[in-house]
Order: C-alpha cells, then structure tokens, then sequence
C-alpha cells in the first residue's frame, strides 16, 4: 500500500516537473516582466507625479536562452533602462510604460508564437524585436494581420520589411540599416568627405552583402558626380586576386572599394599593395574584427570602413558604463538597439498623442530625425528602411579608430 | 598589362606545380591519385607557421622544417594506411577512399588543433616589389618561385640521373617485377611519399606565406590534380607543364573575361584533354612512368 502510494507520489511529482518545463521559458519571462512592472512601481512612487493607471505596454521577442541569448537579454536590459526613464520623466500620455518580453529562441517558429502570446495574452501596443531576418520574415505577416507595429532591431535583410515581390510589410520597422545601405554611405563619404573622384570597386560576386552593396555604392558615387574607373569581380576563396588588382592598377583610380569579408580584404588589400596599388581602401561592416589589422598589417594602413553605430559617441559610451554598473556585465551593443527601439516608440506615441497600434505605424512610417543612441535616424515610407546615421572608422598604426557618425542625406 | 599577368600567372603556376608533381610521383608507383595530398601540404604550412610564431625563426629554418613535417607526415600516411591496403592485396579503389578519409580527418584535426581561423605568417619580407618597366614582381613571387625552380630541378635530378631514382623508375615501371628482382619495394614506396610529402610541404609553406593558412587550404590541390591529369598522370614534368598552363590560363580568364567564367574554362580544358588525348600533354606509355 505505502509502495503504491509512494509510486503515484513520483508519478505526480515527474508530471509536475515535465510541466514545469513546457512552462519554464514563459515562466521566465513572465518573471523578467513582472520584475520590470515591479520596478516601475518603484520609480513611479519615487517621481514627485508619477503615471497612472493602466500600463501601456511594449512587447519584445528575442532569444532569450540558447546561444544567443546574450544579445537577446542584453536588448530586453536596454529596454528596462529606457522604461526606467521613461516612467520616472512621468510616463507617457500620464500612463506608465511596461515591457514584456517572450524568447523566441532565435528560431522563427517560437519567435511567431512568442509574438501571437504578446499581441493575444498581454495586449502589447507594439512590439520590439528581433536581430534575427530569419525571424522576422517568419513575423512579419503576422504582425501585417494582427495590425500591430513590428520593429526589427538588427536584422539587415532587406525582405524583413519588403517581401520576396516587392510588397511592403505595412508593419514591419526595423532600427538597423540593411547591409546594402552601406553602399550609400561609402559612395557619398567618399567622394563628399574624402574628396575621390575616381573609384574601381572589386566585388564578391558569389555573396549578395558585397554585390548588395556594389550596386548601390555605384548608383550613389555616380550620381554625386564620381565615375567608377573600373569593376572587377572575383569570389571568395580565390585567395589569388592579382589578376584583378592589375587591371585595377591600369585604371589608375582613387580609391579601392572592397566590400567583401575581413579573411579575404587582408588577402586582396596586401596583394593590391604589391602590385604596387597605392590608392586609398575603403570597405563596409565586413572589416569590422580585431584580427584584420593583424592580417593585412601595414598594407591596410589609413583605410576607410563604415559600420553600425555602437559604443562610440561620449552618449553612447556614457550609457554602456550606466548599463554595466546596473547589469554588471559587459554591454553588447544590442541594448543601444532597445534603448532605442522603446525611445522611438516613445516620441512616436507623444507626438500622435496615442498609444493606439494605427497610429504608432502612422508615426514610426513617417519618422524624421529621431535621435537614439545609435545617432539620427528617418524612416523611408517606402520600404520601411531607415537613412541613419553609420559610424566611419579608420586602420591607423594596426589599431581601429573611430572617426565620426555619418549620415547620409 | 599582358606581361605582368603572365608573370602573376606564372606564380600561381609554379606552387600548383609543387603539389601537381607528388600527385604524379605517386600516381606513378601506385596507380592511383592520393586524395590527402593537399592535407599534407596544409600540415606543412601548420608546422611552419608554429616554428615561426614560436620561435621567430627565419623564412629558411620554417620552410625546411615545414618540408621535413610535410615529408613525415607523408611517410606516416603510406606506413599507417596505403601499405597495409597494399598488403592485404585490395584493389587500388581502396586506397583512394583511404585517401579521402585521410583528407577529411586531418581537415578536422586541424580544426581541432589550431581553430577555424585564417592566420598570416608574421612578414618575414618586405612587401617591396621588384620594378621592371611597367611590371611590379613581389619579392615573395621571386622567393617562391626560386624555391620552386630548385624544387623541381633537384627532383628531376634526383628521379633521372641517380640510382634512387633508377630504382624509383624501377619499380614504378613494374612493382611485381622489381619486386622479383630483389629490390626492397617497401623501400622505395617510403622514398616517394617521403619527396612527394616533402614538395608537399614546401607548396603548403610558400601558399601561407602568399595567402594564408586554415585548415581546408589543401582544398587547392584539386586544381593541382586537374594540372597533373592535363600533363598526364603519372609524369613528372607533365605535371609540371600542366601547372604553369592552367596556372596561366585562370590568371587570363580572369583578367581578360571574368572571374566567373575562371573555373569553368578550367574545368572545361579537362574535359576537353580527357576526350581528345586522355592520355595528357605528355602522355606516357605504360614502359616509361616516372
């Protein structure tokens, strides 16, 4: 009999914790919210006229377990800070702000049913999220149906705001430039800043980021006036571009654009300087790693690369040391992009004067200048893109230095 | 213009052509075409590139210790895997997955042991270049490309003039037979992994020197297996020939054409050989291999 019972004891106990389980990714999150709401209590009872009444309340899907989990938390931080003082500055509408955030495990199944919990159960006015385009493409026609604004916040492909045909996704923002915007930039600083008026570009034609990239590097310097001198193409893993680079040498031009990825400009930047290249580089995010100084050595000395904002203007470097004092743990730079995605939501909310998810889209569709920690942003009605400002930075003595925000006009 | 891309393709050439000849040599004793080639040339580059990081050895003491672990290694595959294939009296299809297993374990192994990631030798040279009217040549072009002419020339020495190498031919002519006339054919199987690693091994130093080192850089070797077939398999100096064509040939498609277009004209002139002289340039008969 004591057998019997202790058996069904266990049996339960085991249903109870398979149970507890299924559960534990909302259990988490739900958690993670309730501890914001709790903080915003705080704040609110702090503030001399705190908000009241009903929080108005933002989603956020990221993967906040798994191997990602570290940008995913590190947005939802970002986004509490910037709750934190939103609600101590008095609210919004004179009513609290409050994020809920649900993992979507960086897949774009669980993401899809993390954003139908957040627009079904907890009654979100818009949601944040992710870095991921896999998920966002998965998201984004759901977002369309259920009529609530969708801001991506680095994920880069260009279909997570156009589809596959062409259509815009009427709700879907997103907070990060596509990687093909950054020909844009480089085509303009180049020849506006830097003053080249002459440019040969090599191109990756086996990867769409550098032939993305190429073709609107070509539109904007030719239209500002430039002329591309040469356009050569090769593919990764070439590792010998030396028939390239001397038709390149024979055009004679100002300025090499090599948007390819960090192994392989080491490899083209030390070959081209053998040839005896001796024009100015300039490349796009693909340079960004501490190891291509090490590779290219002195051959990419004084080049040129733009990238995405981070932790480089004094505000945005104030900000990680207030974020590593509250998390203690080193800021990735996905908490500028739910700093900011709150933020922007904020203004968006203030000027319509409305927490209604119709007129949010209104407002994030039409934006101009809103400033983040991220630098000036606008968004393009259009295709939802937003023209924001890209950090420059310049190969100096083997080390990378930030030059300046540029933003595109 | 012209000039400076045969001199570009010259020196992509010459390193197919270091690697190009093992494939050959060991075509020629065996009979068939030794897929961890390439392998054995990435481990080259490896044990260079440590000796280098270590110890700030100069260019000669890494290319010779890169060439002496290339070399090892290549003995070591024929004792651990090809002999014991040989032994058992398997048909040579055997040996060539061996081979590919090879290839992938090491390819592995190197992933394991030193990470995926791209390393550069620290420059051990200036990155001057040679002027010559309009054509700039690296000093490293020059460098790897005397290494590879005395390569090449103390094999063919080695192979035509010496007695090693009349025993080379010997048994590459006809194992059986040698072996029925006293000769230690083990022996002379060890001899040419041994020349075949060690050249090797020198390609795999001067690529990461020019290029630079990760763990599937003996994926190159194919392109140096499509040369030794266009120079026939199993001779010496085919390979070689047919390494500096197609060497020549990639550097003009993609300077003239396009870059895309590169592979396919290379792979294309294969077919092309394969159906008009399967044999290759230098076709041999079955009477004189090496």
């Amino acid at each position: 009999m004591l057998k019997k019972v202790l058996s069904a004891l266990l049996a339960l106990s085991l249903v109870a914790s398979l149970a507890g389980c299924s559960g534990g990714e909302t259990g988490s999150t739900a958690g993670a919210a309730a501890s914001t709401a709790a903080s915003d209590a705080g704040s609110a009872a702090g503030g001399a006229s705190g908000p009241s009444g009903e929080p108005i309340r933002i989603g956020y899907v990221s993967a906040l377990s798994g191997d990602s989990a570290l940008w995913g938390q590190a947005g939802l931080n970002g986004m509490k800070l910037a709750v934190e003082d939103v609600n101590a500055a008095g609210g919004v509408l004179g009513r609290p702000i409050e994020v809920v955030g649900y993992d979507g495990q960086g897949q774009p199944l669980d993401s899809v049913n993390a954003l139908n919990k957040l627009i079904d159960e907890s009654k979100v006015v818009a949601v944040v999220g992710t870095n991921f385009s896999s998920c966002n493409i998965a998201m984004a026609p759901v977002a369309d149906s259920k009529k609530i604004p969708l801001v991506a916040t680095a994920a880069s492909s260009p279909s997570v705001t156009v589809d596959e045909q062409g259509k815009l996704h009427p709700y879907s923002f997103r907070i990060g430039f596509t990687d093909p915007f950054q020909g844009r930039v480089l085509g303009s600083y180049v020849y506006e800043k830097l003053g080249f008026k002459k440019a040969a570009i090599i191109t990756d034609i086996g990867d769409n980021y550098s032939t993305g990239i190429t073709q609107y590097l070509t539109k904007e310097f030719t239209a500002k006036g430039g002329t591309i001198v040469a356009k050569e193409e090769a593919r990764s893993g070439d590792n010998d571009f030396r028939a390239q680079l001397s038709k390149i040498k024979s055009a004679n031009p100002d300025v090499l654009f090599i948007p390819w990825i960090y192994k392989d400009v080491a490899l083209i930047t030390k070959q081209a300087r053998e040839l005896g290249i001796t024009c100015q580089f300039v490349g796009a995010d693909g340079w960004d790693s501490q190891d291509l100084p090490k590779l290219a050595g002195t051959a990419i000395d004084n080049s040129y690369y733009c990238s995405r904002p981070g932790f480089n203007t004094r505000e945005a470097i104030e900000y990680g040391e207030r974020y590593k004092k509250v998390y203690n743990i080193v800021p990735e730079a996905e908490c500028l992009f739910g700093y900011d995605g709150v933020m922007w939501l904020v203004q968006v909310m203030k000027e319509k004067n409305s927490a209604d998810p119709e007129a949010i889209r209104d407002g994030l569709e039409n934006t101009k200048d809103f400033k983040g920690y991220l630098g000036t942003m606008s968004v393009d009605p259009a295709t939802h893109d937003p023209t924001r400002d890209a950090a420059i930075f310049q190969i100096k003595d083997g080390a990378i230095k930030y030059i300046e925000n540029y933003s595109v006009n | 213009m012209f000039l400076q891309q045969l001199v570009n393709g010259i020196s992509v050439g010459g390193i197919y052509a270091l690697i190009a000849t093992g494939y050959a040599l060991i075509y020629s004793l065996l009979g068939f075409s030794n897929w961890a080639h390439g392998e054995v040339a990435m481990f080259g580059a490896y044990m260079a590139l440590t000796l280098v990081t270590r110890t700030n050895s100069p260019f000669l003491g890494a290319l010779v210790f890169g060439i002496l672990g290339a070399g090892l290694l290549s003995i070591f595959n024929e004792k651990v895997a090809y002999k014991r294939i040989r032994d058992h009296g398997s048909p040579t299809m055997f040996l060539m997955i061996a081979a590919m297993g090879i290839s992938t374990t090491y390819q592995n192994g190197a992933m394991l042991a030193f990470g995926p990631k791209f390393q550069m030798f620290p420059s051990m040279f200036e990155t001057s270049t040679i002027q010559l009217g309009s054509i700039s040549i690296g000093i490293l072009d020059v460098i790897s490309l005397l290494t590879t002419i005395v390569a090449l020339v103390v094999l063919d020495l080695l192979i035509n003039k010496s007695k090693m190498g009349l025993g080379i031919r010997t048994v590459a002519s006809n194992s059986y037979t040698a072996s029925l006339m006293g000769i230690n054919i083990d022996r002379y199987f060890a001899l040419v992994f041994l020349l075949a690693g060690m050249l090797a091994g020198s390609a795999g130093v001067l690529l990461g020197l020019k290029y630079s080192v990760y763990p599937t850089m003996g994926n190159v070797s194919l392109k140096a297996f499509i040369a030794s077939v266009l120079g026939g398999l199993g001779s010496v100096r085919g390979a070689i020939v047919g390494a500096l064509i197609i060497g020549i040939l990639e550097t003009m498609v993609s300077g003239y054409l396009s870059s895309g277009l590169r592979d396919l004209v290379t792979f294309g002139l294969l077919i092309v050989i394969l159906l008009v002289k399967p044999s290759g340039l230098m076709g041999v008969t079955i009477e004189d291999k090496a």
